[in-house]
């Protein structure tokens, strides 16, 4: 197996960045954020980044297209997703599992978002298996294996001090072959997988929630909630997003933002009438989207058991207590 | 502060049975040790899950804008800090005093976890003056000390002095990582406007947009909205999901009153009233 020091890994980045853009989880301040990796950047690995990596493939911001008008005409100037090829580094087995999510939105079921698809195409994807769950981790329950990344082009894990690379493509390989003269053949293992703190069971829930949308439960549920958009800015597979204006006179540009269903003017619409009023119907929204309507569209359970939202919600909402109290409702009583 | 939950559980029950109240807010167990979440309790039974310790966090004075429609009478607990939340409530006529029962929890501060995994003191307890509740109708447990009540503006002092340009920097070094996720302005229990910008954005003033301008923004208009109205209570900065040091700003600005109208400190006396909210014909003027 190839492998290198856990300490010689600037190296390595040093010399992959010398082709390519390096995006991976920096320490900034005390947060870490997927952004370009320059010599001096800190790396973090094995921990969340405070911001999932679905920023890179659909940034909170993204400018579309400026306009201006002049008399008659309007000249219209199209941001062109275009993107060359860059590595994504350090990304977790849970953060990737939520891109097949992202994919499924952006580019299936005849709709192909040419912003996201131009970013996605262009990530060659190097993943960093786990050492171990933090205590908010939950990926297993959604059907994880912490300690393999399908769909990456590189997968590395930490044994003691040394860090293995595997090549899983032949870009992969290609990326590997460029920095073998920093790496030495070695026996190295993954350790033995451990226990979750936490769970969430998800077997049948999609059909039990589709005839639970007027049930009581939402009645009281709901009440802690305060109708923020952390958990779903920090969560890696919600996708909502919104257009905007900036005009100014003549001339201006459009926007699309992350929106949260969280947020009342999320559906609120034109006339002033509002489809889901009040806090009970938006979390409502937020768990039927994660838990019944994503998975009858796309077959997969829209939560990849990160923990961010359990981490940073700031009434601890929990999703694995919702899960295992949806789970214990009966519907006959 | 665990040891006034056998007297605070008999109190909510006994209020839920008799029928005084028929709401009582509170906090139950989180999904760790370490963490609670608010627990809104109306059958006497529900009052079983009922904690009391020091890592009950949250506010429960900003829920009260969501009953103010509420037929009926509303219990909540109250800490220092949460008592303050309450009286701004109450001044801003949000809830009416006779609405509400408030059970004081004399507070000896939260603990969380550190970066390594000790319990420490909560970082939003520092320079805490007022540990007990300032208004209450029943109250747990005999007063105690506050801690370090000097330290109320330790978090502006290192600033001055700094030149223009460095606080600006280091601002916008922090408006980078905004998410405007508006958690800072949910829990807040000053922001009790009817129409908030933040929440109606349907409007121009500010943008969706995330840059420094647009973060700046909100941060500038949010801490000048309150000022006067801040209580202190640190939960803005505590449920930061990027860790902004927002009660900087909250400080710096509660300091500026005090240098230019004396002595003041929000929510703390229910007679009082906010130098920012009232006129008196010595106020300084050297604007005009």
């Amino acid at each position: 197996m190839k492998a290198v020091n856990h300490k010689r890994l600037a190296d390595i980045l040093q010399e992959w960045s010398k082709g390519f853009k390096v995006v991976a989880p920096l320490k900034i301040d005390d947060n870490i954020r997927f952004k370009e990796w320059k010599e001096g950047s800190e790396v973090i690995l094995n921990e969340n980044s405070n911001i999932p990596p679905k920023e890179i493939f659909f940034p909170q911001t993204e400018e579309m297209y400026e306009y201006s008008i002049d008399k008659e005409n309007v000249e219209i100037k199209e941001q062109v997703p275009t993107q060359e090829e860059f590595i994504v580094f350090g990304i977790s087995p849970c953060d990737l599992k939520s891109l097949e999510m992202l994919d499924d939105l952006f580019l299936t079921k005849g709709f192909v978002d040419p912003y996201y698809k131009a970013k996605r195409d262009a990530a060659i994807i190097v993943a960093y298996l786990c050492d171990k769950p933090c205590r908010t981790c939950f990926c297993a329950s959604m059907g994880i294996n912490y300690q393999e990344a399908k769909g990456a082009d590189i997968v590395i894990f930490k044994d003691g001090e040394e860090l293995a690379f595997a090549a899983q493509s032949p870009k992969g390989e290609q990326l590997l072959g460029q920095v073998s003269p920093l790496l030495e053949e070695k026996e190295l293992k993954l350790p033995a997988p451990e226990e979750f703190v936490l769970k969430a069971d998800v077997e049948g829930l999609a059909e039990k929630l589709a005839s639970m949308f007027e049930h009581s439960y939402w009645d009281t549920a709901y009440e802690k909630c305060l109708n923020c958009g952390a958990c779903t800015y920090l969560c890696p597979t919600c996708h909502c997003f919104d257009i905007n204006s900036h005009n100014r006179c003549k001339q201006g540009f459009k926007t699309r933002c992350w929106d949260t269903c969280m947020f009342a003017d999320y559906t609120l619409m034109a006339g002033g009438h509002n489809p889901r009023p009040t806090r009970k119907e938006r979390f409502r929204n937020r768990f039927l989207h994660k838990l019944q309507y994503f998975p009858e569209r796309y077959e997969k359970t829209a939560c990849v058991g990160c923990g961010r939202c359990i981490k940073k919600c700031p009434v601890n909402v929990d999703i694995t207590a919702i899960i295992a109290q949806l789970k214990e409702v009966d519907l006959n009583g | 502060m665990r040891e006034l939950v056998d007297k605070a559980k008999t109190i909510a029950k006994e209020l839920l049975a008799k029928g005084e109240v028929d709401l009582v807010m509170g906090w139950e167990k989180g999904t760790f040790e370490d963490k609670t979440s608010p627990l809104f309790m109306r059958k006497p039974e529900d009052v079983d899950k009922l904690v009391i310790n020091e890592f009950c966090f949250n506010s429960l004075a900003p829920y009260l804008l969501y009953y103010k429609n509420h037929q009926g009478k509303i219990a909540l607990f109250v800490k220092g800090c949460d008592s303050r939340g309450v009286v701004r409530l109450i001044q801003d006529e949000q809830v009416k005093r006779d609405k509400i029962y408030l059970i004081g929890v004399p507070c000896t501060g939260m603990m969380e976890l550190n970066h390594e995994g000790q319990l420490v003191d909560a970082a939003k307890c520092r320079g805490c003056t007022h540990p007990n509740p300032v208004l209450y109708d029943i109250i747990l447990g005999e007063e105690v000390e506050a801690k370090s009540p000097g330290e109320r503006f330790a978090a502006v002092e290192k600033e001055t002095g700094s030149a223009r340009e460095e606080v600006w920097k280091a601002w916008a070094r922090n408006y980078d990582k905004c998410i405007r996720c508006y958690a800072c302005q949910r829990i807040c229990p000053a922001c009790n406007c009817r129409e908030c910008i933040f929440v109606d954005q349907g409007q121009e003033w500010i943008e969706r947009r995330v840059d420094e301008t647009e973060n700046g923004a909100y941060s500038l208009i949010r801490a000048y909205h309150i000022a006067g109205r801040c209580v202190e209570c640190g939960e803005c900065e505590r449920v930061c999901p990027v860790g902004l040091p927002i009660m900087k700003l909250n400080k710096k600005i509660a300091k500026d009153i005090e240098e230019l109208f004396g002595p003041y400190e929000a929510g703390v006396d229910l007679e009082d009233k906010s130098p920012l909210g009232h006129f008196k014909y010595d106020d300084p003027e050297e604007f005009m």
